[in-house]
């Protein structure tokens, strides 16, 4: 948006950018929520199409908001929840990979708490995927990184 | 990632091939931003990919992307993140009906 007004980029647009051309040398499974991929879709496709390309919308697998709840009891706004709770129960269709290695983020408040109750957070979900069906006791928490993180290991 | 060393007038040195990979110059202007991961050098500039996806837009693609984006710079905070919070997912149990079971092994 800024570039089209030519303006330059923030430090937190640069540090995004940065951090995701680091990531995209190592992966090549990014994804956003559902949400984020209604509202990208709702936007001029000269802005949108080239994220919606690049990413896969996960889908809610049973259980997410289950959880997303129960971290809301570590603090977490709902809105927070519901994307942490992705990272475990998130859902690409199309590989059936469940969950993603990593959240990043940059809001280091957000990665500063999840780190800090990180082993409070694990106990609570592993007595939560103890008592549900087979298929979900192999799921996982993912890592919370922040931007500025992720560019200390380029 | 690279180790600078401040010396005794809080100056550091940014190696020649930094310099040179980065395309800084004599005068160029760098933002020190101090975050809980210490200090992070910033040269201002458009990425790589950012840059090449406007390289590929026509006069038509951006002027219509000037005309979206001048009302979107317009907003305050609040109401870019209202944008990005439309439809939020409720995490209320009565909104479970979306989910999807796992496939059984």
């Amino acid at each position: 948006m800024r570039l089209a007004l030519g303006k330059p980029p923030t430090v937190l647009q640069v540090e995004a950018a940065n951090s995701y051309a680091y990531i995209a040398t190592i992966t090549n499974h990014f994804y956003i929520t559902e949400q984020t991929s209604n509202i990208l879709k709702r936007r001029t496709p000269i802005f949108a199409a080239p994220i919606l390309a690049d990413t896969r919308p996960l889908k809610k697998a049973r259980y997410l908001r289950r959880w997303a709840r129960r971290l809301t009891g570590f603090g977490f706004s709902s809105e927070d929840a519901i994307v942490l709770a992705y990272g475990s129960f998130g859902l690409d269709v199309e590989s059936q990979r469940v969950g993603v290695d990593a959240i990043i983020t940059t809001d280091i408040r957000l990665a500063d708490r999840y780190n800090q109750r990180h082993s409070e957070i694990m106990n609570r979900f592993n007595d939560m995927i103890t008592n549900l069906p087979e298929a979900y006791r192999q799921l996982k928490l993912p890592q919370v990184v922040t931007t500025a993180t992720v560019l200390t290991l380029v | 990632m690279e180790k600078l060393t401040v010396d005794a007038d809080g100056k550091i040195t940014i190696p020649p091939e930094v310099i040179q990979k980065r395309g800084l110059h004599p005068g160029d202007e760098l933002s020190l931003v101090e975050s809980a991961e210490g200090l992070l050098v910033y040269h201002g500039g458009v990425d790589e990919k950012t840059s090449a996806w406007w390289n590929r837009l026509d006069q038509e693609q951006r002027l219509l992307a000037e005309t979206e984006a001048r009302p979107y710079e317009s907003l305050s905070d609040g109401q870019r993140d209202s944008i990005w919070n439309e439809d939020a997912d409720s995490i209320e149990a009565e909104a479970e009906s979306d989910e999807i079971d796992l496939p059984t092994k």
